[in-house]
C-alpha cells in the first residue's frame, strides 16, 4: 500500500541503507543458505515409504535462500533493493547506545542464573536505560542522581514482576535466595 | 439451534468470576499494550506464554483473546493522539485521526474509533459464531494435500502479496521455515541443526522469536536510530460525538465491517488491505463538505471505516485459526503457539474435541467487546496518561518483561543469548525493510506444513502429482498461482498504460 499520502515525511532525511550495506545483507542471506546446506548434508535422507525425508525442507530452504540471497545482491548492485521503504529515524546508527543496551541484555543472560532475576534484570534495565537516555541526548544521563534513580526504578519494576510471576502464577524464575522473595 | 446452545454453554463457562476476571485483566492489559508504543499484542501474548504451564487452558485463552482484542482498541488511541506513524494496522486511522485531533476533535475521533471497533468486533464475532462450525465441518473432509496447499496459500499471501517486495517477503518466510527446521524432526525423530546443543533439540521457541523480533529489536532500534526523534502529542478533547458525527459514522462502521470480515476469513492475513480499502471507499463516497475534510480538518468517516475494518478482520481471522489451525498474522501465530503448549492443535477437530474451550472463547469475545467499550470510552483519559511514560524508561522496562517471557519458558540462559541474537536480526530486518510476519508465520506453520506435505506425498505413494489429482487441492494450487500472478499482471498492465497519462499532470 504505497500511497504517497501515507508517507508524509518529505522533509525527513532519506534513511534507506546504502547499496553497499544492502549487498552485505544479501551476502549474509547467501551465508545462511550455505550454512543450511552444510547442515542439511548431515541430516538423514531416509524417506520411508513416503518418498520425502527429513532433509527435504532443509534443502528447500537452503536452495530458496541461496536464490533470494543472490537476487538481493543483484538488486543491491543494480540500484538498490526495489521499493525499499524508508525506515525513518536517524540515517546513522548510534553505536554507543547500541552497545549500552546490548551490554544490558548480555549481562542479564550471563548473570541471571547466579545473581537471580531481580538483580540481573535491574542491571539490564539500568544499562539499557542509560543507553536510551544517551540516545535521546539527555545531558544528565551519566550523573550520579540519574544512576541512582535508574537503579531504584529498575528494582521497582523487576521486584514486583518477579513476585507476580513466581508467587501468583507459579512460574519458575531464578532467585538469589530460596525464599521466593529475592 | 445447536450453535445457540453451544454458545450459551460457552457463556456459562466464560462468566464464572475467575474467567471474567481473566477477560478483564486481558482487555485492560491489551489496551495498555495497544496504547504504549514499542509493544504490540503479539509480543504481549508471547511474553506471557509461560503462564500456559500453570494456568488452566480456558482461562489463559480468554486472557490472551482479551489482549489480542484490547490492543486493537488501544492502538487507535495512540495513532490518533501521537503524531508518529504506528503499526500498519492503525496507520490508516492515523491519517484522518491525526488531522481531526489537530483541529481539536480528538474526542470525536477516539469515540468513533472505539464504538466502530465495538460494532465491527461484535458483528464479526457473530460471523465467527455462525460460520466457524460450518467451516470446521467442511474442513474435516480435507486431507493432507488440501491442508498443505492451504498452508502454502497462507505462506504465499503473507510473504509475496503483503509488503513491498515479494523477494524480501520470501527471504523472510524461508528464514522462518529454516528456524522451524531446528530441533527434532516430527516424523522421523532425526535431529536437525542442533549443533550438539541439547537446548536446541526441542527447537527454537516461538516466544524467543516473537519477543526477540518485536520487543528486543524495537528497543535496540529505538536506541540506534530513534533517540532524537521528536514526538508531539495532540490535545485531548471531550469524548463526544455530535448528531452529525453519528450520522456520518454508522454507515462507515458497517461498510468497514463488510470489507474487513471477508479478509479475516480467508487464510490471507493482514489488515493493511482491508483498512486501506475501507479508507479509499469512504473517501470516494463522501460528498461536499465531508469530502473536503479528507486530508484537511480530518474526516470522521476516514477513522470510523478503517477502524471497523481493522477490528472485523482481526476478529474474523480467528476463523482460519480455530477451524484450520492456520494463523494469518503475528498474533494469531503466537496464539497457535499457546494452543500447542497445551497439546491442542487447532483445526477442524477442535470444535468436537475441545468444544467447551472454543465456545467459552467465542463467548468471551462478546464479553470482551463490551468490557473494551467501557474501558475505552469513559476511561480513555487514563490510557492517554500512559503516553506520558518517558521512552527510555518504557523501552528498558520492556526488556524486563522480555526476560520473563524468554527465560520463564524453560529457565535457560542460552535462550537469553539467542533472544539477543534474534533481536539484532530484527533490527537488520527493520532497517532493510524485510517484513517480520512471514518469519513468525513460517516458523510456527513450517513444521505443520512439512508434516502435511510428507503425509500427502506418502498418500500419493511417493508421487507429487497427488496435489493436482484431487479437485480441492488442484483448486488451491490454482488460487496460489493466481495470487502470485494476478497482482503482478495488474501492475505490469498499469505500468504499460501509465506513460499514456504522463504529461497530463504537472
Amino acid at each position: 500500500m504505497s500511497d504517497p499520502s501515507l508517507a508524509g515525511a518529505d522533509e525527513a532525511p532519506n534513511c534507506v541503507p546504502s547499496p553497499r550495506a544492502q549487498t552485505i545483507v544479501g551476502a549474509g542471506v547467501l551465508l545462511v543458505a550455505a550454512g543450511m546446506a552444510f547442515g542439511a548434508l548431515q541430516i538423514s535422507s531416509e524417506a520411508g515409504y513416503g518418498g520425502v525425508g527429513p532433509n527435504f525442507l532443509p534443502w528447500l530452504c537452503a536452495v530458496v535462500l541461496a536464490v533470494c540471497g543472490a537476487w538481493l545482491v543483484w538488486e543491491a548492485r543494480t540500484g538498490g533493493f526495489r521499493e525499499a521503504a524508508d525506515p525513518g529515524g536517524h540515517p546513522k546508527a548510534d553505536i554507543g547506545s547500541f552497545v549500552w543496551v546490548s551490554a544490558g541484555l548480555l549481562v542479564n543472560a550471563a548473570l541471571i542464573g547466579t545473581v537471580g532475576f531481580i538483580i540481573s534484570c535491574t542491571i539490564c534495565y539500568v544499562l539499557a536505560v542509560q543507553g536510551l537516555r544517551r540516545a535521546s541526548g539527555q545531558p544528565q544521563a551519566g550523573s550520579v542522581g540519574t544512576w541512582i534513580k535508574d537503579v531504584v526504578t529498575g528494582v521497582l519494576i523487576s521486584a514486583p514482576v518477579f513476585w507476580a510471576f513466581t508467587q501468583f502464577l507459579a512460574i519458575n524464575l531464578p532467585g538469589l535466595t530460596d525464599t521466593g522473595w529475592l | 439451534m445447536e450453535i445457540f446452545d453451544a454458545l450459551l454453554a460457552g457463556f456459562a463457562t466464560a462468566i464464572t468470576p475467575a474467567n471474567l476476571l481473566w477477560a478483564l485483566v486481558g482487555c485492560a492489559l491489551g489496551t495498555a499494550v495497544g496504547v504504549l508504543p514499542g509493544i504490540g499484542p503479539a509480543v504481549a501474548v508471547a511474553m506471557l506464554l509461560p503462564i500456559t504451564a500453570k494456568v488452566e487452558v480456558t482461562a489463559s485463552m480468554i486472557f490472551f483473546a482479551g489482549i489480542y482484542y484490547g490492543a486493537m482498541y488501544g492502538g487507535s488511541t495512540t495513532s490518533i493522539l501521537l503524531n508518529t506513524p504506528g503499526e500498519t494496522a492503525s496507520m490508516v486511522t492515523a491519517m484522518e485521526g491525526n488531522k481531526m485531533a489537530k483541529s481539536g476533535r480528538a474526542g470525536a475521533a477516539l469515540a468513533t474509533a472505539a464504538i466502530g471497533s465495538f460494532v465491527a468486533g461484535t458483528i464479526a464475532t457473530v460471523v465467527v459464531t455462525l460460520f466457524a462450525p460450518t467451516v470446521a465441518e467442511f474442513a474435516v473432509k480435507l486431507g493432507p494435500p488440501e491442508y498443505f496447499m492451504l498452508m502454502v496459500l497462507a505462506f504465499t499471501t503473507v510473504s509475496a502479496v503483503l509488503g513491498q517486495s515479494a523477494l524480501r517477503g520470501m527471504t523472510a518466510l524461508f528464514l522462518g521455515l529454516a528456524l522451524g527446521c531446528v530441533g527434532m524432526d516430527q516424523i522421523s525423530g532425526a535431529a536437525r541443526y542442533t549443533a550438539g546443543q541439547m537446548e536446541l533439540l526441542d527447537g527454537i521457541d516461538i516466544v524467543l522469536v516473537a519477543v526477540g523480533l518485536f520487543a528486543v529489536a524495537e528497543v535496540l532500534y529505538a536506541a540506534m536510530y530513534e533517540g532524537r526523534v521528536v514526538e508531539t502529542q495532540n490535545r485531548m478533547s471531550r469524548v463526544h460525538m455530535t448528531t452529525r458525527d453519528w450520522k456520518r459514522s454508522w454507515p462507515a462502521w458497517l461498510r468497514g465491517t463488510l470489507i474487513g470480515t471477508p479478509f479475516g476469513c480467508i487464510p490471507a492475513g493482514g489488515t493493511e488491505i482491508p483498512t486501506f480499502l475501507s479508507y479509499a471507499t469512504e473517501k470516494k463516497l463522501a460528498k461536499g463538505d465531508d469530502k473536503a475534510e479528507f486530508g484537511g480538518k480530518g474526516a470522521i468517516e476516514g477513522v470510523a471505516g478503517p477502524e471497523a475494518a481493522n477490528n472485523a478482520t482481526v476478529t474474523a481471522a480467528l476463523i482460519p485459526l480455530l477451524t484450520l489451525g492456520i494463523p494469518t498474522s503475528n498474533t494469531t501465530a503466537v496464539l497457535l503457539g499457546a494452543f500447542q503448549n497445551y497439546g491442542i492443535n487447532p483445526g477442524p477437530q477442535l470444535f468436537s474435541s475441545s468444544a467447551a474451550l472454543v465456545w467459552a472463547l467465542i463467548a468471551s469475545l462478546y464479553i470482551g467487546n463490551i468490557m473494551l467499550l467501557v474501558l475505552n470510552l469513559p476511561m480513555v483519559g487514563l490510557w492517554v496518561k500512559l503516553l506520558k511514560v518517558p521512552r527510555p524508561q518504557l523501552y528498558a522496562g520492556i526488556l524486563i518483561f522480555a526476560t520473563v517471557g524468554a527465560y520463564g519458558m524453560r529457565q535457560s540462559a542460552f535462550d537469553l543469548f539467542l533472544l539477543y541474537a534474534i533481536g539484532v536480526l530484527g533490527v537488520l530486518m527493520r532497517r532493510f525493510d524485510f517484513p517480520t510476519a512471514p518469519v513468525v508465520v513460517g516458523m510456527i506453520l513450517g513444521p505443520l506444513a512439512e508434516a502435511q506435505m510428507r503425509n500427502a506425498v506418502a498418500l500419493g505413494e511417493g508421487s507429487w502429482w497427488i496435489f493436482l489429482q484431487r479437485p480441492m487441492s488442484l483448486t488451491l494450487v490454482l488460487i496460489v498461482l493466481a495470487v502470485l500472478v494476478l497482482p503482478r499482471a495488474v501492475r505490469w498492465w498499469a505500468a504499460r498504460r501509465a506513460p499514456l497519462y504522463q504529461g497530463t499532470t504537472p
